[in-house]
């Protein structure tokens, strides 16, 4: 019988991780463990469950940044009206994911720990330039959230003594936008054929930053960093827009896969919503105004 | 350790592991069974989802130990029978529940948005309902329900009360009530403490040999009541009429044909104990090359997989003279299509329970078609009389032909017979997927023909249907596929020839349609090549090619009944004309856009009613308490039988339907109506049913008129007695009951539905009953991802008459998004496909604004004038998309499911 427990503090569940060595692990969310766990491709003797853990169920949003707790769910993030208003795309992320009943349990955090190339709270992230806060025995330490990514489904952190107790996010001082692309099989219940998160900072008429992050299209989830580095500097014209996607493709190595789409359908549409998905941040960027 | 947590509202507690999934708490700990599981446990359907603090989970993929303490509200706790919360009454009362299946889940998520959202609109609700997947209505009436539901809240009214109505008028259904509020009892939901579970060991591989099977060890494993091979099969090892060669239990030294070929049956006190003894058997098995592919398994020298040549069967049809006519023809089209496998993926999986029942009858409980069939299957694999074999089909959560399988019913007879006990068996979604039937795969070759001026001369088709890894009456599918072929249509020339062909591939069976919707699907495409050509208007083109009533058929013979093929035509017309005009000026407002949209047409016939004997019986009976009982077997696997059933008799009685009670599908009680396929339920078994009332009426009178002493003339049937026309007189039917006891006469009755007399003697093996519609489909595609959304479909059937209209259109609707899963999304990959979440059925958010058209041109045969429906529905709505996709984009898409990666290519000129 695995053992289940809820502690209410993040040293108490850590002190738990500590006593059973290898043995025990973080449950959040559950909808991707618990199946793992089930099919016996993972293993674990005691389950700690961190959703009651007050400080992981918080969000926090201060000046110049905002922290999400590892608790937090895809719901929440979808339906907190400072992101729909000022963080769009990480609403629409958070609204792909699975479907609403799995949006209620599934957290951001635990999509991360998954290291699916393809996954929405990965995408999102990246394109956030987001930070993680890890917990060990050694201490803790804000890392970027890059650095969680081992390879395809693996994590370079092990919740068997690692535990990941808030994502941070900086709030760029001047306008900027975000959008949200994902084509998928259908619209709910699905791994994404690609989908694609940009955030933009404008400085008059000109790029002054871009994050623009794909998936599925790498071993991990990727950044376009050539596209980003042509960007900036450049007006948000259309016409840049499209270059962008050009150089977007040309970094990207998608592969095939039977059940969703081929490597050419997947490098055909990168430019599509790489160039969609800056228009509409670039317009949002256009929109900001200061909070 | 205890949990308690809140559920409904009462506190309770569970003793089971805390990991334990809360599905299984309710379930299996605290007999809650109105949560309805439909996947593996793995969050992929919707139907277990619950309520926690108010919020939509799964409850599959929510631990025990996560609701410690806090609030649950499943579908038991939503409204009960004599307090339904509006939304419960608002999807009885718009007919939004069909097989049931998923209604919990829906329900729950609905309240849950409702409670956050008062008056959501149609994408909030479509939205919330995102990933509960339903396969029967299409989600159409699901929606209007919630928004029903909506207004009530804000304006209490009184719900409609379940009406009494005659046949036409729109009926509640009589087995939506325990569907609302989950105690309707599916087979899963069936308790019998002490049941043993079974599971069946299956083949790895896609084709192999067996060599060699050791079951001492696995036989010796804690808890294990018996290993069941082939050796264990006392008299026949198949099933005679429904599939050569198939095995029920593969034996040593044969070929397993297919991945999920029967092997074994291990049969346990418990799930973990049966899954251990299939690890400890021990199996030789020797893997085989092996082809999923027709051309391969066609070619000379290619592995044997069954059959002359991996050919299963074929069938032609040749008139008049091709060549002849082609050269007279302006305009040829020549074309291949071809269509993928299909899993039918009913919310409920395949679930059976057998017994002894009372009477020491080897008793098989599970949702099928064909009661009767399965009884006999199990009767002559075992060598036993029928009547020592009993099925029952209780409510049934979806089948769309998938449940026509006799595996699972061969199978679970057997346990039940060896170990005389009762057994369980519960196949996984993955196992559904390996080993339940699948639609066939089509590839098309054809040529179409016309003259310049518009009429049909020539068509020639070669048809391959992928029948997989065994028969599973693959050996019918070509005579449908030719018949599918040449539709209403008149033609100077066909020649046509279907085979069906053996691959290693899931072995392909009964799908709603049963291999007509294929053949109608590259038809109806070539026609609208055709008329995109010619560039005439595609309702006239048909219009001017459709048959006449007094006409042969392409086939060779007249038709046996009226034909509404024009009527439905002229029915969509004017949609057609206001969809292509609104197409077209958007096309022309956004040019050179990335958005363009596109109008599809497609027609369609479907020959009905063959699947069974010429004469059906019914019986109807006086119950001592004077209400009437009707004993029939038209299985309601979600499709409405019951209900019709229930309408016709009430209608032929003159009563009211709350005085008619429907037993329905036990070989122990009601009399054989054939297999139900093809359509045939309203029309076959309907007119026995028609008649058994008539039959009981006079019985009735006979005994009514000596208590009353009158003439019989002079009677006339109210809803409790016999009364005296123009008099005051009457007699309680409860008395009535007693004078037939007293003088001895039977209370129950047969009546007949006979079509013998209607045909000559020379016939065609098959029916000359047609039925036929028309669907239209507006869509929008992404020109620059291949992206289609499907925005509005009308589609028009002619039903003969409409029993219950609120159903048809149900069906219909339903239909519609089943042919758009299979014209957009949906494909099962032998081999790479291993479950529904690689299954791309279609969610709530693929739901166009659908509108139905029923049209009646009455049938001269069948009882009311109704005719077929519930196949006929599903097949213009595939090729009426694709037309559409087809126009917007330019260019001709011929393989189906068109995914975005088609349609791109399309676009891009390439091989679609």
């Amino acid at each position: 019988m695995i053992e289940y427990v809820t502690p209410s503090t993040i040293d108490e569940a850590l002190a738990v991780l500590a006593a059973h060595p290898n043995q025990a692990r973080i449950l959040a969310g559950g909808t991707d463990l618990l199946v793992d766990l089930r099919d016996g491709k993972m293993q674990a003797q005691v389950l700690v469950d961190i959703t009651r853990i007050p400080a992981l169920n918080q969000i926090q949003v201060g000046g110049r940044s905002v922290e999400v707790g590892a608790a937090v769910t895809f719901a929440t993030v979808k339906n907190y009206e400072y992101f729909q208003n000022h963080v769009p795309m990480l609403a629409e992320a958070a609204g792909s994911v699975g479907a609403p009943g799995i949006q209620n349990s599934a957290t951001w955090v635990g999509n991360l720990l998954q290291a699916m190339p393809a996954a929405d709270g990965a995408i999102v992230a990246l394109a956030l330039e987001a930070e993680v806060r890890v917990i060990e025995p050694a201490g803790a330490d804000w890392r970027p959230v890059t650095t969680i990514f081992a390879g395809p489904g693996r994590s370079a952190i092990d919740s068997s003594w690692q535990l990941i107790t808030h994502l941070r996010f900086p709030i760029p001082p001047a306008a900027w936008g975000t959008a949200w692309q994902r084509i998928g099989r259908r619209s709910a219940l699905t791994l994404p054929i690609i989908n694609c998160a940009v955030k933009l900072e404008l400085d008059r008429d000109r790029i002054q930053h871009a994050a623009v992050a794909l998936g599925p299209v790498a071993s991990t989830p990727f950044r376009a960093r050539a596209a980003e580095s042509f960007l900036e500097g450049k007006p948000p014209t259309e016409e840049m827009f499209e270059q962008a996607g050009q150089i977007a493709q040309g970094e990207s190595m998608p592969r095939s896969n039977p059940l969703r789409a081929s490597r050419e359908y997947r490098l055909a549409i990168i430019p599509v919503v790489v160039r969609r998905a800056l228009r509409i941040a670039a317009g949002r960027a256009r929109g900001w105004k200061s909070q | 350790m205890t949990t308690s947590f809140l559920l409904n509202e009462q506190l309770v507690q569970s003793n089971s592991d805390p990991i334990t999934p809360l599905l299984d708490v309710l379930r299996n700990e605290l007999g809650m069974t109105g949560t309805k599981q439909g996947c593996d446990h793995e969050g992929e359907c919707g139907a277990c989802t619950v309520l926690l603090d108010g919020q939509p989970v799964r409850s599959c993929l929510t631990p025990l130990g996560r609701i410690a303490g806090r609030s649950v509200l499943t579908i038991e706790g939503l409204g009960t029978e004599g307090n339904l919360h509006p939304l419960q009454s608002t999807f009885i009362e718009v007919g939004a529940v069909q097989c049931g299946y998923c209604i919990p889940g829906m329900l729950l998520a609905s309240k849950a948005l409702l409670d956050r959202e008062p008056h959501p609109g149609r994408a909030q609700i479509l939205s919330a309902l995102e990933g509960n997947l339903c396969r029967c209505t299409g989600y159409t009436r699901i929606v209007q329900a919630v928004e029903l539901a909506a207004q009530r809240l804000q304006n209490p009214q009184a719900a409609l009360a379940p009406a009494s109505r005659p046949i036409g008028g729109s009926a509640l259904r009589s087995d939506s009530l325990g569907k609302v509020t989950g105690k309707a009892e599916y087979a899963e939901d069936i308790k019998m403490p002490g049941a043993l579970h079974m599971l069946v060991v299956r083949s790895p591989h896609h084709h192999a040999l067996l060599r060699g099977l050791d079951a001492s060890r696995a036989a010796n494993m804690p808890g294990v009541k018996r290993i069941i091979t082939w050796r264990d099969i006392p008299n026949l090892n198949g099933f005679p009429d429904y599939s050569l060669e198939e095995p029920v239990l593969t034996p040593v030294g044969d070929t397993l044909r297919m991945r999920g070929a029967p092997i074994a049956l291990i049969v346990a006190e418990n799930e973990e104990q049966a899954a251990a003894a299939r690890e400890a058997l021990e199996m030789d098995i020797e893997a085989l090359p092996y082809t999923f592919d027709m051309d391969e398994a066609l070619k000379p020298g290619a592995v044997h997989i069954a059959g002359d040549g991996n050919e299963l069967s074929r069938y032609a049809v040749q008139r008049g003279d091709l060549e002849g006519a082609l050269r007279a023809s302006g305009h040829i089209v020549e074309a291949t299509f071809e269509t993928a496998f299909l899993e039918h993926t009913a919310l409920e999986r395949e679930s059976l329970v057998g017994r002894i029942d009372e009477a020491g009858r080897i008793t098989v409980l599970g949702g099928t078609h064909q009661p009767h069939n399965q009884q006999r299957y199990i009767a002559e694999m075992l060598g036993l009389p029928l009547d020592q074999v009993r099925v029952i089909v209780p409510p049934v959560g979806g089948s769309f032909g998938g449940k026509q399988d006799p595996w699972p019913f061969a199978a679970v007879g057997l346990a039940t017979y060896l170990l005389r006990r009762a057994v369980r068996l519960i196949y996984s979604r993955r196992e559904s997927f390996d080993a339940s039937p699948k639609r066939h795969p089509y590839r098309v070759q054809c040529r179409i023909a016309a003259t310049n001026d518009g009429k049909l001369t020539a068509l020639s088709a070669r048809i391959d249907c992928n029948t997989g890894g065994y028969d599973g009456a693959g050996r019918y599918i070509p005579n449908y596929a030719v018949t599918a072929m040449g539709g209403a249509y008149r033609w100077r020339a066909v020649d046509i020839l279907a085979r069906s062909v053996y691959t290693n591939g899931p072995k392909s069976g009964q799908y709603r349609g049963f291999g007509t919707a294929q053949s109608t699907f590259a038809l109806e495409c070539a026609l609208d090549e055709l008329i995109e050509k010619l560039g005439v208007d595609p309702v006239e083109f048909r219009l001017r090619n459709c048959i006449g009533q007094l006409e042969d058929v392409f086939l060779g013979y007249p038709l046996l009944d009226t034909l509404g093929y024009a009527q439905v035509l002229k029915a969509v017309k004017p949609h057609y004309q206001q969809f292509a005009k609104e197409a077209e000026s958007f096309n022309k407002e956004n040019p050179g856009g990335s958005v363009r949209r596109g109008v599809g047409l497609s027609g369609m016939w479907y020959r009905f009613g063959k699947a069974g004997s010429l004469k059906v019986e019914a019986h109807a009976e006086l119950a001592g308490d004077g209400h009437f009982i009707f004993y029939c077997s038209a299985p309601d696997y979600g499709q409405g039988t019951n209900t019709v059933m229930s309408q016709m008799a009430a209608e032929a009685l003159g009563v009211g339907r709350e005085r008619v009670e429907i037993v329905n599908a036990d070989t122990g009680r009601t009399p054989n109506s054939d297999i139900q396929g093809a359509s045939r339920a309203t029309f076959f078994v309907g007119g026995a049913v028609k008649e058994a009332a008539a039959v009981l009426v006079l019985s009735i009178f006979d005994v009514a008129a000596e208590l009353l002493d009158v003439p019989i003339e002079r009677l006339v049937l109210m809803a409790d007695k016999v009364a005296i026309r123009d008099n005051e007189h009457s007699v309680p039917l409860s008395e009535v009951a007693r004078e037939f006891d007293r003088i001895g006469k039977s209370r129950r009755v047969s009546g007949s539905f006979d079509l013998t007399p209607q045909l000559p003697e020379q016939r065609p093996e098959y029916l000359p009953l047609f039925i036929t519609g028309a669907h239209l489909a507006d869509v929008r595609v992404d020109m620059e991802t291949g992206v289609v959304k499907v925005l509005r479909v009308v589609a028009a059937h002619d039903v003969g008459r409409a029993v219950n209209p609120l159903d048809a259109a149900g069906q219909i609707e339903g239909a519609v998004v089943m042919g758009l899963g299979a014209a957009l999304q949906e494909e099962y990959l032998p081999g790479l496909t291993d479950g529904i979440s690689q299954y791309q059925l279609p969610t709530s958010s693929a739901m166009p604004d659908i509108q139905t058209i029923l049209v009646e041109v009455p049938s001269r045969l069948g009882p009311y004038g109704v005719k077929g429906l519930g196949e006929a529905a599903l097949l213009p709505s595939t090729p009426a998309i694709i037309n559409a996709v087809s126009r917007a984009i330019g260019s001709r898409l011929r393989t189906i499911p068109a995914t975005p990666e088609r349609v791109l290519n399309a676009i891009r000129g390439r091989r679609p």
